[in-house]
């Protein structure tokens, strides 16, 4: 009975100055399941992976591998052990082969030289087996998210590793990508290795996992076998509170046209193509349009070219009837606000007051200042106001650096400042990127208050929940075109994923 | 109080002053250890050296026995303002630059073409037709002017093509070295009146153009003190509340944390970053034009091997104030204090005047050392706190 589990952790608790990230936590893997770690953002997950891999030592509790107690001082010893890891952000080697990355740091060598060889045939072996395709002589750099994900499987596969950690491994992929992965996981479940699967996604730990375990602010909430549970319990026990998963909102009533774009075209800044190519598109006062679309099909340049951070090199932008194809940052700024992907380079001054960060667009506005002097007073009021209304939480209100704040209230005061600056138009991008379920649940709930209040709402999400749920009209975007025009109401997840994938495409007369 | 001692202001403050402390201990080490194995000099002698350094702000000589005197020493104080005068400005050049995320190494530049319109202007515009206040304004301004435009161009490289701004600016130093000797040597202010020394230009004095002492000479007789010590405090000021207290200070700061935040919020970044080297310029040229229109120093304008050390010795003047304009006015009067106490170690006693260099030296490297003295000062802190809190459960 003892070896049930292929590892345990037994009554982690791991302080850091000020924080208890994991408070007596017991995580028990046992062989041959697929186990799902539960939890919101600073919940814990990621220092228990660590102490498991021997980055962090905690202060009290054992690790046990098959009832045996080991000790794990740095990642060798988990590799050792049979542990193996895919991060959430991939740690390959951009300009080395895929052969290479599969083999760095288990080469095998004769008298100094590598053996690529033997270890070709050890990989395209496995690479048949579990039927995860490769081109093993291409670069890194040169192959698509979802193979480079099947890279470091390979490479967890490559050093005989029975334990298998994925950290979010769902978040770059497409349904489609989503669905093999799924199945290889349960493949390696039935060979007997034990998988240790890190989520937050609902829908995909209720379809793969055996049991869950819940983390919520350092604490262990509990284990549940997902066949006696649901997503509205899981979701509970995460936030602690019970959870809208699903947005309410009224059906749109939309009014008149806000945004008009035609024909536009942006320049990429890594080939000589446009990155976006003859786009045109409308949204009215009181919709939410969403363009939907893997990472990196020009949905990052079409917003740099609509908010005026790049050029772009052909088409035109009409915002509440004003040509501001040509126009300046600022002036664009006039009649939209904008939520940026990058809070850290785009939406925050992080070396700047949260104050200083609230007035980012309007300290030359004349309530903050007086004849170039700024009115410090009026900024500290405004913030907090901002701050009250928006829930922004800090360590000391309106006078705490934006960079000691978590990303969460970063958004969050990102989200107060543009949604108060009053603007027919909110161009809000991956706005929910990296947060928690409540704060996610805010922030969609608050989109949906700005539409019901008129204002134009144009989304651009990578999260097909947050497209599906949240979105009026869906745009997807294929390689810097527009592919399709999908109603949320009558189209489902499949569908939507072979459009994002390229495999299906309306005519160009069907769009318009 | 202690508020105040957990103020992120005194904790800088507090890693300067400790920098500056050890700066002096090792110099004082480097003193005694040449004191005690020259051939000239003797541990006693070393003793001296090593009061001098501290206190020779404040030394008046040597009694009748040979023992050192000490008391209010005016001429001390008064040219350790006016050697002050051209650090501050350099000073704040180096530090308003890097508040808004340039470094400035171009100020030994900038300070030279300062130096060129300044004096070219003084010399130049004849005091029998115009009334040498209007040729001291015109001088001034046209000196800050130059610094300018000549601080503009590795602002407009880093702008619109992305060159760093210390190689852009490491080039116009020496092309304003070479500029300024060429300029001078086809000029016609080459000193041939007080033909003692050659290779120096006419003193501004020879035109009827000086900074008027402002009453400063009463207080501190028999020294080069002049108004421009003033001016410069008024110009630290006046940076000071330009950066932290109007919309343009606000917007450079911005660019210089996140130039991409800026850009994203209508800020014109490029603009702004072509104004704060333009500002950095001027503000260099100006304590060149201060020192120079003082009337009583000699420049020599032989300077295309070597650059300005006043522009260099900004970069150690901004660093040890924490590029605090306010605290840059200390630092500038500091550092030379450490340059009176040197002459008066050449003076009284047999340590050669390079020994001086060394402990400066010591104490510039320290300078940079300061961060580190914070970043331990704040640990502790830390430390501190979290026992407190232990302690008050």
């Amino acid at each position: 009975m003892e070896t049930q589990y292929a590892i345990e952790m037994l009554n982690i608790t791991k302080k850091f100055p000020g924080i208890i990230a994991n408070d007596n936590i017991t995580l028990q893997l046992k062989q041959g399941e697929i186990h799902a770690l539960l939890g919101e953002n600073g919940a814990g997950k990621s220092t228990l992976m660590s102490v498991l891999f021997g980055l962090y030592q905690p202060e009290e509790g054992v690790i046990k591998k098959n009832g045996q107690v080991v000790s794990i001082k740095d990642p060798n010893d988990a590799t050792a052990l049979g542990i193996g890891m895919v991060h959430q952000h991939f740690k390959l080697v951009d300009v080395f082969t895929v052969l290479d990355n599969i083999i760095l740091g288990a080469e095998t060598t004769k008298m100094g030289f590598l053996q690529r060889k033997e270890a070709r045939a050890k990989v395209e072996e496995l690479s048949k087996r579990y039927g995860l395709q490769v081109n093993l002589d291409a670069k890194v750099e040169d192959i698509t998210v979802g193979m480079q994900q099947r890279v470091e499987i390979l490479k967890m596969l490559y050093r005989d590793n029975e334990i298998l950690i994925f950290d979010e491994p769902t978040a770059v992929l497409t349904p489609q990508e989503i669905d093999e992965l799924m199945a290889t996981m349960k493949e390696f479940s039935r060979e007997g290795k034990s998988i240790l699967f890190i989520s937050h996604k609902l829908n995909e730990i209720m379809a793969v996992a055996d049991r869950v375990s819940v983390l919520r602010k350092g604490k262990y909430i509990g284990t549940v076998e997902t066949k006696d549970t649901d997503k509205q319990a899981l979701s509970n026990m995460m936030v602690g509170r019970p959870v809208q998963l699903e947005v309410t909102k009224e059906p749109a009533k939309p009014g008149e046209e806000v945004l008009k774009v035609e024909h536009f075209s942006v320049p990429s800044h890594v080939h000589k193509r446009n990155a976006v190519n003859d786009v045109s598109l409308t949204v009215h006062s009181g919709e939410i349009v969403c363009i939907a679309g893997i990472d990196g099909n020009g949905q990052t340049e079409f917003i740099h070219g609509l908010t005026g951070l790049d050029k772009s090199s052909g088409g035109t932008v009409t915002l509440c009837g004003q040509d501001i194809s040509k126009a300046s940052i600022r002036q664009r700024g006039l009649n939209m606000s904008h939520i940026p992907e990058d809070r850290h380079k785009h939406g925050l001054v992080l070396d700047f007051t949260l104050e200083q960060n609230m007035v980012l667009q309007r300290y030359q506005e004349k309530q903050f200042q007086n004849a170039g002097f700024i009115n410090n007073k009026a900024v500290r009021d405004y913030a907090d106001t901002l701050i009250e209304r928006f829930d922004v939480r800090s360590g000391q209100g309106a006078i705490t650096t934006a960079r000691s704040m978590s990303g969460g209230n970063q958004q969050k005061a990102i989200i107060a400042r543009e949604i108060d600056r009053d603007k027919s138009l909110i161009v809000a991008v991956q706005p929910t990127r990296g947060l928690d379920v409540g704060a996610i649940e805010y922030i969609h709930s608050q989109l949906v208050a700005e539409r019901d209040k008129g204002k134009a709402v144009l989304l651009v999400s990578l999260e097909l929940d947050e497209v599906m749920s949240l979105s009026d009209r869906i745009l997807v975007m294929y390689e810097g075109e527009i592919v399709g025009e999908l109603d949320p109401k009558q189209t489902d997840v499949q569908e939507l994923g072979l459009y994002m994938a390229g495999a299906k495409r309306q005519g160009k007369e069907a769009q318009a | 109080m202690k508020k105040l001692r957990e103020s992120a202001g005194f904790q800088s403050v507090l890693a300067s002053v400790l920098s500056i402390l050890i700066g002096l201990l090792v110099g004082s080490i480097v003193i005694f250890i040449v004191g005690c194995t020259s051939k000239n000099l003797s541990p006693a002698v070393a003793w001296d050296g090593i009061r001098l350094v501290f206190g020779g702000l404040f030394s008046t000589g040597r009694d009748a026995a040979g023992a050192l005197t000490w008391g209010f020493n005016p001429t001390n104080i008064g040219n350790m303002l006016f050697r002050a005068t051209p650090l501050i400005m350099t000073g704040l050049s180096v530090a308003m630059a890097y508040k808004t995320g340039l470094f400035n190494i171009g100020a030994p530049g900038q300070y030279l073409i300062g130096t060129l319109a300044s004096l070219m202007i003084a010399l130049g515009v004849p005091s029998e037709s115009v009334p040498p206040a209007i040729i001291w304004l015109l001088a001034f301004f046209g000196g800050m002017l130059a610094g300018a435009i000549w601080g503009a161009i590795p602002g407009m490289m880093k702008a619109f093509l992305n060159i760093n701004e210390v190689l852009a600016c490491i080039m116009t130093n020496w092309i304003a070295a070479n500029l300024v000797t060429w300029m001078f040597d086809i000029s016609n202010f080459k000193n041939v009146v007080e033909s003692t020394k050659t290779g120096y230009i006419y003193k501004t004095t020879f035109n009827n153009v000086a900074t008027p002492k402002m009453g400063l000479d009463k207080l501190f007789p028999n020294s080069q003190v002049n108004g421009g010590i003033l001016i410069a405090i008024v110009l630290a000021i006046g940076v000071y509340v330009m950066m932290s207290k109007t919309t343009f200070g606000y917007e450079l700061k911005a660019c210089g944390s996140n130039r991409h935040a800026a850009r994203y919020a209508g800020i014109q970044d490029k603009r702004n970053i072509v104004l704060s080297m333009a500002i950095a310029g001027a503000l260099s040229a100006a304590g060149a034009s201060l020192y120079w229109l003082a009337g009583n120093t000699e420049f020599f304008w032989s300077t295309y091997q070597s650059l300005p050390g006043t522009g260099f010795n900004g970069i150690p003047v901004a660093l040890l104030a924490a590029c605090h304009p306010i605290g840059v006015i200390f630092t500038a009067i500091f550092m030379s204090m450490l340059d009176i106490a040197g002459l008066q170690l050449t003076n009284l006693t047999a340590y050669n005047e390079y020994i001086t260099d060394v402990i400066i030296s010591v104490i510039v490297y320290l300078s940079a050392f300061s961060l580190v003295i914070k970043m331990w000062l704040s640990s502790r802190k830390k430390k501190t706190e979290k026992t407190e809190g232990g302690s008050a459960k």
